[in-house]
């Protein structure tokens, strides 16, 4: 029998961009979320099956912060990549994740993440134009609009991010 | 083809990065090749040409990727950098496999403890630096585990060692020969391995999960998860713990145990109180682990597949346990064994329930001596003291009596309906509640009565009397006489500004002329309306007599006229302004005027009767005479019948007529004083009259002169010539009217009219 491959991937994100509430219906999950207020973690399982091979994906749901320095980055360790969420309605998330992955980069090394732009469900809001995001996709990056109302781009960045982790 | 020695050297001369070939055996091979496939070359010895340059291809053929990597390789040996760096591409691997065997140890101890010599010679500091985070927390968990242990041990000795069960162990320890703590763990310590994990330090993910199988548990895989993290917590958040790591958590009767590998961790959740040994065994499995699949778990990247042999290892660990010992069966030993716990237990209970009595009777005794409160019914229920009656609410507070007593509030209840106490006590309590006497009243209980002293307002004296009476029946009487009254001065000024003020009132409506609508007293001040006569008297000036202060009263009075017979009167006094011999008089209703006055009054006097309005007194003019009917009358009439005759063309009388004058003189006279004494004053005038003859200036003149001549003898004869007019007439007034003698006689003459007038 082929045991089903791990992999821990973490999700990042500025204060209340929607993280939590994002992932809440697509994953498998014990803990309740005063661990993220007090341990400022909560951990949470979404299986992918990639080519008859079942992936779980260990999801370290990060408490969010807009002060980056308070992260905690030692959670991050032994991540194989991760997901940085911003809230499309406020640029300002937008650039707490981008500093995310900086923090990211600048510890653990480059790392596969997805960068998924949540609440695209309030499109009269929105507030992040599209040449900004066809310059992150130029210089590489992975970017999604989501929305946790809609389920949204959600599996779409875990499928694709298991595919990335590995291989 | 031919062959030739120098061809042989050729070939055996070594050519560049070519060594270690024997060229000789070569090339003599290679001829005898060439000559089995060439017969007739046999016969030619060294046939081989020199410099035969097909002869170095086809070496170049067989050889040439051998003689290459031979170069190579020659190259690497005989550069000693290279050899190194080749060495120590493999050197790891060769020891890690060389470590099975004992050897590699022997061999590498004497260099190492060499180098660990010379290193600590050279720079003792920095084996310390190094040693430093290893050792410290090494030693400290390793003191912590020992007094762990020791106290585990030394509390299971304590628990059990005056038991019976401790002393079976004792006999046990003695028979086996181990320690008693060894015993005694060996039999108390209950506990069972619930689960194993097998966590990967560096990603936080599952490696192996084992689990007990009743034990219950979340997805394995998200609790490694959190363990790790919350591991990580605890090191971020204490610094004390960097290097150290959580390793022992406890929740109610679960333990998590966790023992740090270099790429492992092993976390134990444990059911009961494990013995402390049971780290070592962990720890042990921990190692084994690591030993045996130590590559496996430095590359673990999330594929568990493969950790079979692991998840056996886990399950040694799950068998774990330590059931807890059937009971021994001995019945009467384990009552002789309880009878003195029993004992102390019942002693312990009848001096606990001997001193919640005595703390119960001293509460009880207290709350009887409260007043307001009957108690009723006393019980005990549940090991709770139960107490009911009735509370006056101004009676003390039941639960503080019972802090009072030092009883515990918790283990009594109460229930206590209110109700309103008569005893004195209670009494007192609810007048001070409920009247509130002033700071100068005190209220105290005085033969069996509750008596008032002081001094209040009267506001206060009046509740406290309404109080008194309304108190129920079987109450003490309440009474309040000895408050003297603080207000009375007040009251009595206020009294004395009353009465004055009633008296002045009263005064005002006695008056004529004035009638009172309005007379009240508000805010201090008085107010008072009505109509008043402009003959009436000033209520104001009044006020003064009545003492009373004017800038107090407000009065506005309506002017009107008073049909009063006394107003009417001076109303007419006014109008009619009476002559000094008239005098006006109430009599009854009616207003009589009396004496004499002329008639022009008269006719006044008569005028303003009837326009008295309706209602008011008649004025009764029936006494008043006219003065003209009355004796000066009679005299003027007489005065006026006399005439003075005169001669022709005379300017003096004519002869006899001497005596009239004098009568004249008299009569004036008389006329004189009797209208001083009527208050009247009379003029007499004299007109001289001529006769129609001559011219009528002269006659004016003479006539004027003869008017003149009569006063002159009047006043000769005595007659006040103030009292006396003269007047010519010529002969226009004549007595007579025609022209005989007898006539012009007559009109010559001076006549005498007499004019009356009131005195103004």
């Amino acid at each position: 029998m082929n045991a089903p491959l791990q992999k821990k991937i973490c999700m990042l994100g500025g204060f209340s961009v929607g993280k939590t509430s994002l992932v809440k219906r697509y994953v498998q999950s014990v803990f309740s979320e005063t661990y993220l207020t007090t341990v400022g973690v909560k951990i949470d399982k979404k299986t992918v099956e990639l080519d008859g091979r079942v992936v779980n994906l260990i999801l370290w749901d990060l408490a969010g912060e807009d002060d980056i320095a308070s992260l905690r980055m030692s959670y991050l360790r032994g991540s194989a990549g991760y997901v940085l969420v911003a809230d499309g309605t406020r640029p300002t998330t937008l650039e707490v994740a981008l500093s995310l992955r900086q923090r990211v980069e600048a510890d653990y090394g480059p790392l596969p993440f997805a960068l998924l732009l949540n609440k695209s469900d309030l499109k009269e809001q929105w507030a992040i134009p599209d040449a900004e995001l066809e310059r992150l996709r130029q210089d590489g990056w992975w970017v999604r609009s989501s929305s946790a109302r809609t389920g949204e781009g959600v599996e779409d960045a875990f499928k694709d991010l298991a595919v990335r982790v590995t291989a | 083809m031919s062959t030739s020695p120098d061809i042989l050297e050729g070939l055996l001369r070594p050519s560049a990065g070519d060594t270690g070939i024997d060229r000789k055996t070569l090339a003599g091979l290679l001829l005898e090749i060439a000559q089995n496939l060439q017969p007739e070359l046999r016969g030619q010895q060294n046939g081989v040409r020199p410099g035969d340059v097909r002869l170095e291809q086809l070496r170049r053929l067989l050889l040439g990727r051998e003689i290459e990597v031979l170069s190579r390789l020659s190259d690497v040996m005989e550069d000693p950098e290279r050899l190194a760096a080749a060495v120590g591409r493999v050197l790891p691997t060769a020891i890690a496999q060389a470590t099975s065997d004992a050897r590699l140890g022997h061999v590498l101890a004497p260099a190492m403890e060499k180098a660990t010599e010379s290193s600590i010679r050279s720079d003792p500091h920095k084996l310390v630096d190094i040693l430093y985070p290893l050792i410290v927390p090494a030693i400290r968990k390793s003191i912590g585990e020992t007094i762990d242990a020791t106290f585990q041990s030394l509390n299971q000795s304590l628990k059990y060692s005056l038991t019976w069960r401790g002393l079976k162990w004792r006999w046990e320890a003695w028979r086996t020969g181990s320690s008693f703590a060894e015993v005694v763990l060996k039999h108390t310590l209950v506990y069972q391995v619930e689960h194993v994990f097998l966590i990967h330090r560096h990603t936080g993910l599952l490696i192996a999960h084992v689990a007990a199988e009743n034990a219950a548990s979340q997805d394995p895989q998200l609790v490694s998860s959190m363990l790790v993290a919350i591991q990580d917590f605890v090191k971020d958040s204490f610094s004390g713990a960097e290097h150290q790591g959580l390793d022992a958590l406890r929740l109610g009767e679960l333990r998590l145990w966790s023992e740090q590998g270099p790429f492992a961790t092993l976390v134990a959740v444990i059911r009961g109180d494990p013995p402390e040994e049971l780290h070592d065994t962990l720890r042990s499995a921990l190692s084994r682990i690591h030993a045996e699949r130590h590559q496996a778990l430095e590359s673990f990247d999330g594929d568990s597949s493969g950790f079979a042999d692991v998840e056996a290892q886990l399950s040694e660990c799950v068998t774990l346990g330590q059931k807890a010992p059937p009971r021994v069966s001995l019945r009467w030993l384990v009552t002789l064994i309880w009878l003195l716990p029993l004992l102390l237990f019942a002693g312990a209970l009848g001096a606990r329930w001997w001193q919640d009595q005595r703390l119960w009777e001293g509460y009880l005794e207290r709350l009887q001596a409260e007043p307001g409160i009957v108690i009723t019914e006393l019980g005990k229920r549940n090991g709770k003291f139960l107490i009911a009656g009735l509370r006056d609410p101004l009676a003390a507070d039941p639960r503080l009596v019972l802090r009072q007593a030092e009883m515990d509030p918790n283990r009594v209840v109460m229930s206590f309906v209110p109700y309103q106490a008569l005893d004195p006590q209670s009494v007192l309590r609810r007048l001070n509640a409920t009247l509130d006497p002033p700071p100068g009243v005190t209220l105290a209980i005085e033969g069996g009565g509750i008596v008032a002293q002081g001094s209040a307002p009267r506001s206060w004296l009046e509740r406290a009397r309404a109080v008194a009476q309304a108190l129920p029946a079987g109450a003490p009487a309440f009474d309040p006489s000895g408050v003297r009254n603080a207000d009375e001065a007040d009251e009595q000024r206020r009294d004395a500004d009353e009465r004055r003020w009633q008296d002045y009132v009263a005064r005002l409506r006695a008056q004529p002329g004035i009638v009172i609508t309005q007379a009240e007293e508000r805010d201090g001040k008085y107010l008072l309306a009505g109509l008043r006569d402009p003959l009436a008297v000033d209520p104001l000036a009044l006020l003064h007599e009545a003492g009373i202060d004017p800038a107090l009263v407000v009065a506005r009075f309506e002017p009107y006229q008073g049909l009063d017979p006394e107003f009417v009167l001076k109303r007419l006094l006014a109008t009619l302004a009476p002559p000094p011999g008239v005098t006006l008089a109430v009599e009854g209703a009616r207003i009589v005027v009396q004496g004499s006055a002329s008639s022009p009054w008269l006719e006044r006097a008569r005028v303003a009767g009837r326009m008295l309005p309706a209602g008011a007194p008649a004025l009764d003019l029936s006494a008043v005479r006219d003065i003209n009917d009355g004796e000066i009358g009679k005299l003027r009439d007489v005065i006026q019948a006399h005439s003075i005759r005169f001669d022709n063309n005379a300017a003096l009388p004519a002869k006899g007529q001497d005596p009239i004058l004098d009568q004249l003189a008299g009569e004036l006279n008389e006329l004189t004083t009797l209208s001083g004494s009527l208050h009247m004053i009379t003029r007499v005038t004299l007109t001289g009259h001529s006769d129609d003859k001559g011219q009528g200036t002269s006659n004016l003149s003479l006539s004027l002169a003869r008017a003149e001549a009569v006063r002159a003898l009047l006043k000769k004869r005595g007659v006040d010539p103030d009292l006396l007019q003269v007047r010519g007439a010529g002969p226009l007034e004549p007595a007579e009217a025609d022209s005989s003698e007898a006539a012009r006689s007559a009109n010559r003459r001076v006549s005498f009219t007499v004019g009356i007038e009131e005195q103004q």
